[in-house]
């Protein structure tokens, strides 16, 4: 047979139809991979917030895709991240070009302000959204695909406010925050909790971004004759640089913080400058469940340093988690079912503890007090919403 | 709210604390752009790079490209090892974002300082993480209590260190050849060249000089703030603020206008609101320039009709 023109179309035809349809069932394709999208700030201040979540959802898709079946019938996570940064609108132009990228559920950055610029975007997209931001505004946005896997300020601020007014006995109490979204609702939450006592806060000080003096804010709660001080703050370098001025500037009343004061980088740059404080948090080392015993050791075998559970990693290696047990349930990534599954979903175990949906997309629903001694945590008590 | 003359005293300290580090900062602004005639955005890099480097020798354990360090060298040999560095960084400095674009006008070096400012906290990033450093403090109490008040020696070192550095620099300027030529490279670059001055080594000491200013700033600030890699961009930006009211191009201005910034910010901060203290040093900054446009010590340009 001679190869004529026709016959070479023909035969490049058939070769070409050949290949579409039977090739990959003789080979065998891959299994097209469930793209999840992320956004941590991987620079600027808060990179340390972004390093810990991207660290937290590596080890969890290194340790799903690992399994013989992956997330489902062999289909793996694939990561598709884009950098947060340190602003809002850097946040948003991530988030704009994340969604053009096939993705079927985003974990959201853990800066709450950065979670309420993202939402007008976040609207119009129906997939699950998983944050770690704690304002309590975060899931009333009405974003309908949003979980928070954290427990909110409402809670934290109540726990860290009845904490100081009825187990430290505080008559004058004052309060230090960020002037970001996370400081401005939690010390809100505070003051809101302090009016249910019928008290108000005897100083409120706030501090701007990048600020590294606070001897202005700190003589000014000493002069308030403040017995206790509520300091509600994300960055935990701002926390361990705020506490050694604090000690060195002669302030000894009881310090209660949000969950940042009890974050193990904040409490390993402080060091003996925490001692004695009192942090709400999310997790405590040594009370923990297997799932989290299982996360701590696996994630220093990855990275050589311990996490940061609460702000930083756990949350993200739960959502992770969460996402896949869901996948797996219903063995499809559709975004409308996955919602609300989520929505339903009760009694997840996870590295923080366990999660129950509410209606608003809330998923946890207590925190624990806990001392500073020597760079570690130690339980005092478990405060449930 | 009372008169504490305790409280105010206290502030005064810290005011005059982190405007000599302003201060200090704003030198190296106004020695580079006397010499060369442009602003060096990369000097709050100038502020950070040495405090980490300092650390890493300084500290039992650091980790460094992902694996773990452990030099913990004595902080007297930390502070020796981290200023030779630094005198090959300022060299290196001036010959890879300067030299080559000299005589190409000030926008292309200008860029070239942001450029090496970007770099290097990408640089840092990359070597050292995200997670934050403490450089130890140079003296084994933290505070010393005199009554009510607490002054942190750091504090007193800060200001102290600061003074020395001042009086150096004017024996420097003013008794020494080498200033004199810094001097007279900064006033006429071409007439220095004529009278037999080695402008490009002159410019290379200033870049060097810079470089130690900032090493200095860093070294003092890292035990009370902090290593991160946005340690020295906030100290840069006021110290520019501190510069131009000072009046640009200043070296009493630089001092006088970061010690002003300095203390009016930590006051603010007490007796008007810390939420606005930033804000404070811009409306010094725009309020002086309103009445004086030459800065407080600028020299007033009149154009001729």
């Amino acid at each position: 047979m001679t190869l004529d023109r026709k016959n070479f179309l023909v035969g490049t035809g058939v070769a070409a139809a050949g290949a579409a349809i039977g090739f990959p069932a003789i080979v065998g394709a891959a299994p097209e991979p469930i793209r999840l999208g992320t956004i941590p700030c991987l620079t600027g201040s808060n990179a340390l917030l972004g390093s810990q979540e991207h660290d937290g959802i590596q080890l969890a898709v290194e340790q799903i895709n690992a399994r013989p079946e992956k997330v489902y019938d062999g289909r793996p996570f694939e990561v598709v991240e884009e950098d947060a940064t340190n602003d809002n609108q850097s946040a948003v132009s991530a988030l704009n070009k994340l969604l053009g990228e096939n993705i079927v559920a985003v974990i959201c950055p853990v800066l709450s302000t950065q979670v309420q610029a993202m939402a007008p975007v976040m609207k119009s997209h129906d997939i699950p959204w998983m944050t770690g931001g704690t304002a309590v505004k975060n899931t009333q946005l009405g974003v309908g695909g949003m979980f928070r896997l954290r427990a909110s300020d409402g809670i934290t601020a109540a726990a860290m406010t009845n904490f100081a007014v009825k187990e430290k006995h505080a008559k004058k109490v004052a309060i230090l925050h960020a002037s970001d979204a996370f400081g401005t609702g939690g010390a809100d939450q505070i003051v809101q909790n302090l009016k249910k006592m019928n008290m108000d806060p005897v100083a409120n000080e706030q501090y701007p971004k990048d600020a590294k003096d606070f001897t202005a804010e700190i003589l000014k709660i000493k002069q308030s004759g403040a017995d206790a001080l509520l300091m509600y703050i994300q960055n935990p370098s701002d926390t361990a640089i705020i506490l050694q001025q604090l000690r060195s500037l002669g302030f000894t009343p009881p310090i209660v913080g949000s969950p940042s004061l009890g974050n193990q980088t904040a409490m390993e740059t402080a060091k003996k400058n925490a001692n004695g404080a009192y942090a709400a948090v999310d997790f405590i080392v040594g009370f923990n469940s297997n799932v989290a015993t299982h996360f701590l050791t696996s994630f220093y075998q990855r990275f050589h340093h311990n996490p940061d559970v609460g702000s930083g990693s756990g949350w993200v290696f739960d959502s992770v988690n969460m996402l896949a047990a869901v996948y797996r349930k219903q063995k499809s990534t559709d975004p409308k079912r996955t919602i609300a599954s989520l929505k339903s979903l009760k009694g997840f175990e996870g590295v923080l503890g366990r999660f129950d949906a509410d209606a608003e997309g809330n998923m946890v629903h207590s925190v624990s007090i806990g001392r500073i001694e020597d760079e570690k945590l130690h339980l005092v008590k478990t405060v449930s919403a | 709210m009372h008169f504490d003359p305790v409280a105010n005293l206290q502030l005064l300290v810290s005011g005059l604390a982190i405007g000599s580090i302003y201060a200090l900062v704003a030198l190296g602004f106004v020695l580079i752009y006397n010499a060369v005639g442009v602003v060096n955005f990369a000097q709050g890099e100038f502020v950070m790079f040495p405090a980490y480097i300092a650390a890493t020798f300084a500290l039992p354990a650091v980790a460094v490209f992902g694996g773990v360090v452990h030099w913990q060298l004595p902080l007297i040999a930390v502070y020796l090892l981290v200023i030779v560095l630094m005198v090959g960084f300022g060299l290196l400095f001036n010959r890879i974002a300067y030299y080559p674009l000299r005589d190409r006008g000030w926008l292309p070096v200008v860029i070239s300082t942001i450029g090496v400012s970007i770099f290097l906290r990408n640089l840092v990033q990359l070597t050292w993480g995200s997670q934050p450093l403490v450089l130890p403090p140079l003296f084994p109490v933290d505070t010393i209590a005199v009554g009510a008040l607490h002054i942190r020696p750091q504090d007193l070192a800060i200001i102290g260190v600061t003074a020395l550095l001042i009086a150096f620099q004017y024996v420097l300027f003013e008794r020494t050849t080498l200033g004199k030529q810094m001097r007279a490279t900064a006033q006429d670059r071409t007439t220095a060249r004529l009278i037999g001055i080695r402008v490009g080594r002159i410019v290379a000491i200033t870049f060097v000089y810079s470089a130690l200013l900032g090493t200095v700033s860093g070294l003092l600030v890292a035990p009370l703030f902090t290593v991160t890699k946005e340690m020295g961009a906030l100290i840069a930006l006021k110290a520019f603020a501190a510069s131009i009211v000072g009046g640009f191009g200043s070296i009493p201005g630089a001092i006088i206008g970061g010690l002003t910034i300095g203390v009016i910010e930590t006051f603010g901060g007490f007796y008007v609101s810390s939420a606005y203290v930033d804000a404070i040093a811009f409306v010094i900054l725009i309020g002086v320039l309103l009445v004086r446009p030459s800065g407080l010590f600028g020299e007033r340009v009149a154009e001729k009709a």
